[in-house]
């Protein structure tokens, strides 16, 4: 019993990560329309980032200062170089291009950090972990994340109903042509959500990064999980990739549980039903 | 409609083909293989296009298949012994087409971003099912210790152990697969996945399924990659739960766009391109000898070798200036080069003995009729009869859910409550396609033609959707008829013959307008739902549809909504007015104009001039 409800505080965590991954994947093709392969490379980025920084500055959370706005200029840089060639194209081209910059990131990290995993300290005051029961304890530094997660998760939902931008994405989030339609700059719009995700993506990154160990490609599971979390929330949701997330965190983890042979297959299976009985996802306009 | 090769296409694919077929003879082991690789990769591909080019699914799951298809010959080889090629390649095929008929069920389902990530996490799927268990070696993959032989009782006549035999079996898989693809196109069955291509609903409105369309060229893509799997497997004897990845399928993808998608050759030469950079790319004396071209040899030496090293960055590069370069393709070029293709001339049509008769068409009948949108109530309790042969119009300002009560008369939306009856039968709450069948036609608002499409080729598709079972294969049978009511269609609505070979996107609105309906007379269709159909004509090309209205109404019934008052007026036998969803008046369009409450209502103004 114990070890379910470990796995069940698991599982909440690990979908409060993959939120913010797949929030930005879901505003980036809810709003720009463009299909971003190269998302799991910005959470590889973050955690290879975390890997430096933190050794340079001794402590994870100033790590997250410095890698956070790194992050973001780097995503203005990335949209300016490429994504932005692809507004007006199909989603074929979109899928070739992004693919690309896989391999470009890929193997920019190899040469920049090498293939070797590494891992990532646990700052001293967040070392040890809650005692649940005789045998078991949660450690702190999970809770740590878990809690920062759902901090910044309000803090999105501040900015979505309670700002200008926010509107914007809100207007978004239902009808994409009409944001173009209202007379926004649609070029700063664009790059202010490509540059958000890309962070948002990147601070998953940085606090996963002494969770597990820092490798090449740890990216990819993410970049899937988080397409599987948009499709079953919804494009565009950020309501639905908060739900979707938590609730593939928690399929996920049961999974191992119970049917550990085929557990990344309880996600897929999850979302086929999902799409069978909403094939908009959970909350998507139309498809 | 994807035509026949132009010459230089089939120039090129013969300068190919005989490259190929002398290369055992000069090339090299390594060679043979590499080109056998190519070859294999090139099946894989063409079968990707006929999704993503043809039938205009993106499919980002496809190596799924081409894993399964490789791992069906490691479970089918025994452990020390030779597989039999004449069941490990139907095996192959098999497991591919039944995987994919499971996942399509599913997949098919949706559309657009959707399908490319649903596909992409059964791809995932799959791949984890060999990476997290012990199936097949797990992780680490699995060997196969002697290749394929083909034999018939104690007689071998193939062993794939020899690479040349291999190589040439390769060469004929490609040149058959290319040519059975390139032949299903082109038959009416091919016809359809084009059209669902270009225009879903339009094709589900004609009468076509198009879900069951697109799952038979999901499954019918698997199978031809199961295929090259298997031959894929063959060439080291090694199967690796990334076959089956995301990165297989993203690579397919991209050398189909490289290639030029929907072209079914292009993918081929994205494929040889593309192991012709990779290969450049990961040799530094071969890149070195390209850059010192342009600098001196010590340079070019250093150069080379730091590309080389990290050459997937350079392939990177190289990828996305191909795509921003050359969106589509190096078909793209090809096609340039030669220039705007001729349109096929048209067939010889023997005429028709049998002279006209007008028909009985078909009468419809609405019981209280509903439909909500949550708390919207759209259409509200309406109740009318359009009896047959006779022109009805649907009037009522904006918003008075005119759009939305044809919508629910077709099927594109489920009726709430109430009935619809097409002579005497239960219509309401049946798929678009079901509706079509019964006869009842419709086009749209907005002109929905297939645009790539002459306005022949338009109609041929529409036609082909009159017979029952679609799923057609030959291109003769039922022809003639189909040709016949194509002929008919084209006089009736008043194309000029000069026209009917021209592609739908270069026809005038008011020919579009009139192929739409034009189509829905070849499709057979007795009761015709029209959404205004006079939209954006001039009062000549009014005055032409309306007359050929009137002279429809001969074999048919037509229900058409307008804004066009004076035209509408003049052309239909009775009137319904909708306002609010509900039904105001029903009647002759004499009854209408005298109607105080219609008046009131709507037509305020107007009716009164109109009465003066």
């Amino acid at each position: 019993m114990d070890l379910v409800f470990i796995q069940l505080l698991n599982g909440v965590q690990y979908g409060l990560l993959i939120f913010l991954a797949a929030s930005g994947l879901t505003l980036i093709f809810g709003i720009m329309g463009v299909i971003n392969l190269s998302h799991g490379s910005f959470y590889m980025l973050g955690a290879y980032g975390a890997l430096t920084l933190t050794a340079f500055t001794g402590d994870i959370f100033l790590a997250l200062l410095i890698g956070v706005p790194l992050a973001f200029v780097f995503g203005i840089v990335i949209e300016w170089l490429f994504i932005r060639h692809l507004y007006d194209r199909d989603h074929l081209q979109q899928v070739l291009l992004t693919f690309a910059l896989i391999l470009i990131f890929n193997e920019a990290q190899k040469l920049l950090w090498g293939s070797y995993p590494h891992s990532v300290p646990i700052p001293s005051y967040l070392q040890g972990g809650v005692k649940i029961s005789a045998l078991l304890t949660y450690p702190y530094y999970r809770i740590a994340v878990a809690a920062f997660c759902v901090a910044l998760a309000l803090l999105m939902v501040f900015v979505i109903q309670k700002t200008r931008v926010g509107r914007i994405i809100r207007a978004g989030e239902s009808n994409r042509e009409m944001v173009e339609a209202l007379g926004i700059d649609s070029r700063l719009l664009f790059r202010f959500v490509f540059a958000a995700g890309v962070a948002l993506a990147a601070t998953a990154g940085i606090v996963a990064a002494p969770l597990e160990s820092v490798y090449p490609g740890i990216g990819e599971p993410i970049l899937i999980i988080s397409f599987v979390v948009v499709v079953i929330g919804g494009i565009g949701s950020v309501k639905g990739a908060f739900i979707g997330a938590i609730l593939i965190g928690v399929a996920d983890a049961l999974g191992k549980v119970y049917f550990p042979a085929f557990s990344s297959s309880v996600v897929y299976a999850l979302m086929a039903a999902v799409l069978i009985a909403r094939p908009g996802g959970l909350f998507g306009r139309a498809a | 409609m994807l035509a026949r090769p132009r010459p230089i296409v089939i120039v090129v694919l013969l300068a190919l083909l005989a490259y190929a077929v002398a290369l055992p003879f000069f090339g090299g082991p390594f060679a043979l293989k590499l080109a056998s690789r190519i070859m294999i990769v090139g099946i894989f591909v063409i079968s990707l296009d006929l999704l993503i080019g043809v039938t205009g699914m993106v499919s980002f799951g496809h190596a799924l298949y081409f894993g399964l298809g490789a791992y069906s010959l490691y479970f089918i080889s025994p452990a020390s012994a030779a597989a039999n090629g004449f069941a490990a390649i139907p095996f192959a095929i098999l497991l591919a087409g039944v995987a994919a008929l499971v996942v399509g069920s599913v997949a098919v389902l949706t559309k657009g971003f959707y399908f490319i990530m649903v596909t992409l996490a059964f791809g995932q799927m799959g791949f984890s099912l060999f990476f997290d268990t012990k199936i097949a070696g797990g992780t680490d993959g699995a060997y196969i210790n002697v290749r394929p032989i083909f034999s018939l009782g104690s007689q071998q006549l193939l062993n794939f152990s020899d690479r040349t035999v291999f190589f040439y079996f390769c060469l004929a898989a490609l040149v058959l697969s290319y040519l059975f693809l390139l032949w299903l196109v082109r038959t009416p069955f091919g016809r359809v996945l084009q059209g669902i291509h270009h225009n879903d609903a339009r094709m589900s409105a004609l009468g076509f399924n198009t879900y069951a369309y697109k799952l038979a060229s999901y499954v019918i893509a698997a199978a031809i990659a199961g295929f090259a799997g298997v031959l894929f497997a063959s060439i080291d004897g090694y199967v690796a739960p990334e076959l089956l990845g995301w990165r297989e399928s993203g690579l397919a993808i991209m050398m189909v766009v490289l290639g030029g998608a929907g072209t079914l050759y292009g993918p081929l030469l994205g494929a040889i391109l593309y192991s012709v950079v990779e290969e450049t790319l990961k040799s530094s004396t071969e890149l070195s000898a390209f850059f010192s071209i342009f600098m001196n040899t010590a340079t070019a030496k250093w150069l080379g070798g730091i590309v080389a090293n990290s050459w997937s960055m350079a392939l990177g590069f190289f990828l996305i200036a191909a795509v921003l370069a050359a969106p589509k393709g190096i078909a793209g070029f090809i096609e340039k080069f030669a220039g705007e293709a001729k349109s096929a001339k048209p067939r010889e049509i023997k005429p028709s003995a049998q002279t006209h008769e007008p028909a009985k068409a078909m009468q419809l009948e609405v019981e209280n009729l509903t439909r909500a949108f949550g708390g919207l109530v759209a259409v509200n309790g309406v109740s009318v009869k359009f009896p047959p042969n006779k022109v009805h119009g649907i009037i009522g300002p904006n918003g008075a859910g005119k759009t939305t009560f044809i919508n629910v008369l077709s099927g594109t939306l489920k009726p709430t409550q109430g009935n619809i009856r097409l002579e005497s039968e239960e219509i309401g709450g049946e798929r678009p396609h079901n509706v079509a069948r019964r006869g009842l036609g419709r086009s749209y608002q907005r002109t929905n033609v297939i645009l790539p499409f002459t306005a022949r080729e338009n109609c041929a598709l529409a036609a082909q959707a009159k017979f029952p079972s679609p799923f057609r294969f030959s291109n003769k049978w039922q022809r003639d008829e189909e040709d016949q009511a194509v002929e008919n269609a084209l006089r009736a609505s008043g194309i000029a013959p000069e026209r009917a070979d021209i592609k739908a996107s270069n026809l005038s609105h008011g020919e579009q307008r009139q192929l739409e309906i034009a189509m829905l007379i070849a499709s057979g269709a007795k009761l015709l739902l029209l959404d205004e159909p006079l939209a954006g004509m001039g009062p000549e090309e009014t005055g032409r549809v309306t007359a050929l209205l009137r002279e429809l109404s001969a074999d048919h019934t037509i229900v058409l909504i307008e804004h066009d008052m004076d035209a509408i007026f003049a052309a239909a036998d009775t009137l319904t007015v909708l306002v609010e969803g509900k039904l105001l008046a029903h009647g002759t369009p004499e009854e209408i104009r005298s109607n105080a409450a219609v008046r009131e209502a709507y037509l305020g103004e107007w009716g009164q001039e109109a009465k003066q």
